[in-house]
């Protein structure tokens, strides 16, 4: 199930009127993204402004170039009023009441705030974009990462020296076995984007996993194999088709700490 | 330069070496909680040179802007200097890893992936650099 959003303008100043979301369940993702180029009006971006926190503001205006600005005004946009519509505990949430943490790998996170004290939030999220999406996953009682990718970038450096490098001897192999060079490019990318998603679901940062210290078969419509198994119990894989390559990975079972 | 001169006294009283030792011909590397960002190879070295050794050379940031600005496609006129932060001027992890690879190549060293990871500004990819050609020569 995925719904979307269109556009963003039915949000104005009265929040309110955005219609309310169920959560997702257990074994369920919600994927939400925009499309930066629909979004044209500079009143409407100002007042998406407003919503974020000072911190949000100032790394929004830190970013050199207007493109580069918007895109990550409507990141935190996406992701301040998509989890403000999810209204947990049929309370009406201000987006920009919401708050957000790190976590000690500097993943960001909900903070929650329960009316017994602090506890964990339920609602888990990640994003990711490119120039030409925003992309924000979202789950209950999982970790998320998910990582976008224009479906024609360009690899610089040779692929298969980028994959001796970064990725694992079965990846290597993999791509190695690939004659035409564009389908190995676009091989390339998918297997990048799931690498970083995974990496970003467990949230632990890059050095707690290595690119090259775990396997992603990609097998008939994704079927993954892991070097330690015993990270993950249970992991399913969506694609969603689209002009951009996407990758997102869902953990059924939490990571566990080693 | 005031910063790097701070650490050099931090340095000295970590050590609990003289000011003297630090100017003899001894080759010393001291490493500040793992990141041994002084690591010095001494020949001869005067008292002044030992703060150009603690931050990159102007020449190597400016290979670096230039290979950050090829990867990015940076529109022209667009300021890149030693402050200037990768995420700002919209380098996603993949063009990270593919800038640290122009670099590799550009200056003849191997970056460990978990430093490349670290870099965060074009002056903190010129000083892994020099650092790592310094281990180099």
């Amino acid at each position: 199930m995925f719904p979307f959003i269109q556009k963003m303008l039915s949000f104005q100043r009265s929040f309110s009127v955005s219609p309310s979301l169920q959560l997702p369940s257990p074994m369920e993702t919600h994927l939400w993204f925009v499309v930066p180029d629909e979004f044209k009006s500079v009143s409407l971006l100002n007042q998406y402004m407003e919503l974020l926190s000072p911190c949000e503001k100032e790394n929004v205006l830190s970013m050199r170039g207007e493109q580069l600005q918007k895109q990550a005004l409507l990141a935190r946009t996406l992701v301040r009023t998509t989890i403000a519509r999810y209204q947990i505990n049929n309370r009406v949430v201000d987006p920009r009441s919401l708050k957000f943490k790190r976590n000690v790998h500097g993943k960001p996170e909900l903070e929650w705030e329960s009316d017994g004290g602090q506890c964990p939030s339920p609602l888990h999220f990640n994003i990711s974009h490119t120039s030409s999406l925003i992309a924000c996953g979202v789950t209950v009682n999982s970790s998320i990462g998910i990582d976008i990718e224009e479906k024609q970038r360009k690899i610089k450096n040779n692929i298969l020296a980028f994959a001796r490098r970064y990725f694992s001897l079965h990846e290597v192999e993999h791509l190695s076995a690939i004659s035409d060079s564009e389908v190995q490019r676009q091989e390339f990318v998918k297997l990048w984007t799931l690498k970083e998603a995974y990496v970003k679901a467990l949230g632990r940062g890059f050095s707690a996993a290595p690119f090259k210290t775990f396997t992603i078969c990609i097998k008939n419509g994704f079927r993954r194999g892991f070097d330690h198994a015993d990270v993950l119990e249970s992991g399913v894989c969506h694609k969603i088709p689209s002009s951009s390559e996407k990758a997102l990975m869902h953990i059924g079972n939490v990571c566990k700490e080693n | 330069m005031a910063a790097s001169t701070n650490s050099l006294i931090s340095m000295q009283s970590r050590s609990g070496m003289a000011a003297s030792r630090i100017c003899s011909l001894k080759p010393v590397s001291l490493s500040n909680q793992g990141r041994s960002f002084l690591s010095f190879g001494f020949r001869s070295m005067p008292a002044r040179s030992l703060r150009v050794s603690c931050a990159a050379k102007p020449e190597t940031v400016e290979k670096v802007c230039e290979i950050v600005k090829k990867q990015l496609a940076l529109a022209e006129g667009t300021p890149v200097n030693g402050e200037s932060k990768f995420s700002a001027l919209g380098a996603d992890s993949l063009d990270t890893v593919e800038i640290v690879m122009g670099l590799e190549e550009a200056f003849g060293i191997s970056v460990e992936e978990e430093s490349a990871q670290s870099i965060a500004t074009v002056q903190d990819a010129a000083d892994l650099i020099e650092k790592l050609v310094e281990k180099k020569d």
